[in-house]
């Protein structure tokens, strides 16, 4: 998802040979006519899907015409993204078993998925029309500040989105203004931070590197050729001279 | 129960009450993931048949169980509740970890959620280790808390402190 480019606005940009898609353009340029410029985003995944990115402030307004008039009636689930690069790093990253995992640049731009973003905190939801064909659904999408994580809750139209926001809630700390009993869901009540932001520290990884990376076996093909190079005394980093 | 609590109890007595214990265990499920599958398949199905091994798994309730077998990912949410049920089953009790995640917090070594091996909290006689074990892997727990049962000096067992979960 991140590494796909957005296209903003303007889908039919798109490379000549990609297919067109009449329904989600349909869909896309409906919500552009209803809904102005609220939208600030969009992208189309041929014979997939439609993301369409919106303002904050127009996030409730976007749902319910695309509820009303979009025949969206059911509510997929909604959650939220946290954009930032881990500050510890990842470990499928590091080259060896002892070298140490790179930390990514904290300076660096964030990169967003489809639809683009401005903002290290996104909001979505996926609403989609299976009453009868031909079904669709429209995900939709919008910015978070980070000095101002609020955003207006969608169970005014849809209640089965009440859990789904307690979720989003407690692990990215987004507020959800509008939420008729926003407390824990998954999380015990005294449970501090928010688990699934990325700067949520793991202490567990902290002091320990994971111990998976330590039984790393070849593959047998490259078992067989390090069986040669062991009299060498080369391959350091591979897990089989343990 | 006056004259074992004095410590009098001849020794073959108290092997006799030793061998009448370790074969009448009521084994109470605490079934949390996919172990409590295996869990299942060993204590209620007729091809592993625990019960030929003295072991009665469906007790009523904790208060008349005599060890518990705690199976699955414990989270730091579910603690409070197993605390509680072991607090209230009756002295002597014996606690059966299996598999990986109650063991040590197994493939959720590093979750914020799941609690880091039962022994933290409760005093664990045997650990069963397996993602998920096989449920000969359980019997054969159960085999060898019931030599540790067999071997007990039920003297200083009664006599001794509570056990008391801080």
């Amino acid at each position: 998802m991140a590494d796909e480019t957005a296209t903003t606005e303007a889908p039919e940009d798109q490379a000549p040979e990609q297919e067109t898609d009449e329904l989600h353009q349909g869909l896309l340029d409906r919500m552009t006519e209803g809904l102005g410029d609220a939208i600030v985003g969009s992208h189309i995944a041929p014979g997939h899907a439609l993301w369409v990115r919106v303002r904050r402030e127009a996030w409730r307004e976007a749902a319910r015409f695309v509820r009303d008039k979009l025949d969206c009636t059911f509510f997929d689930f909604l959650s939220g993204i946290d954009w930032m690069p881990s500050p510890w790093g990842r470990y499928e990253d590091a080259a060896g078993v002892d070298d140490p995992i790179p930390v990514p640049d904290p300076d660096a731009p964030i990169e967003t998925g489809y639809a683009g973003g401005d903002t290290r905190f996104q909001v979505f939801c996926r609403l989609a029309k299976v009453r009868r064909p031909p079904h669709h659904a429209v995900i939709l999408k919008a910015d978070v500040p980070e000095d101002d994580l609020r955003i207006d809750s969608l169970v005014p139209l849809y209640g089965g989105a009440n859990w789904h926001e307690r979720e989003c809630w407690e692990m990215f700390g987004i507020t959800f203004e509008g939420h008729p009993a926003l407390r824990h869901l998954y999380l015990p009540a005294e449970f501090e931070g928010h688990p699934l932001r990325k700067d949520f520290p793991l202490l567990a990884r902290l002091v320990k590197p994971w111990p998976g990376i330590v039984d790393v076996e070849p593959m047998p093909e490259e078992a067989g050729a390090n069986g040669g190079g062991d009299g060498d005394g080369g391959g350091d980093t591979e897990g089989g001279d343990a | 129960m006056g004259l074992v609590e004095s410590g009098k109890l001849p020794k073959p007595l108290t092997s006799l009450l030793n061998t009448a214990r370790k074969y009448s265990l009521w084994a109470y499920q605490w079934g949390l993931a996919c172990c409590a599958i295996e869990m299942g398949a060993a204590f209620a199905s007729p091809r592993y048949d625990v019960m030929r091994l003295g072991v009665i798994p469906l007790p009523a309730s904790p208060r008349q169980a005599d060890v518990v077998v705690i199976s699955g990912t414990v989270t730091d949410k579910m603690v409070p509740a197993i605390k509680r049920l072991y607090e209230q089953m009756a002295d002597p009790k014996y606690v059966i970890s299996m598999g990986s995640c109650t063991n040590c917090g197994g493939p959720y070594w590093d979750s914020y959620s799941v609690t880091k091996g039962i022994d933290q909290i409760v005093p664990v006689d045997v650990y069963v280790p397996g993602c998920p074990p096989r449920p000969e892997a359980l019997l054969e727990g159960i085999v060898l808390l019931q030599q540790r049962i067999g071997s007990e000096d039920m003297a200083s067992r009664w006599r001794g402190d509570p056990i008391v979960v801080s």
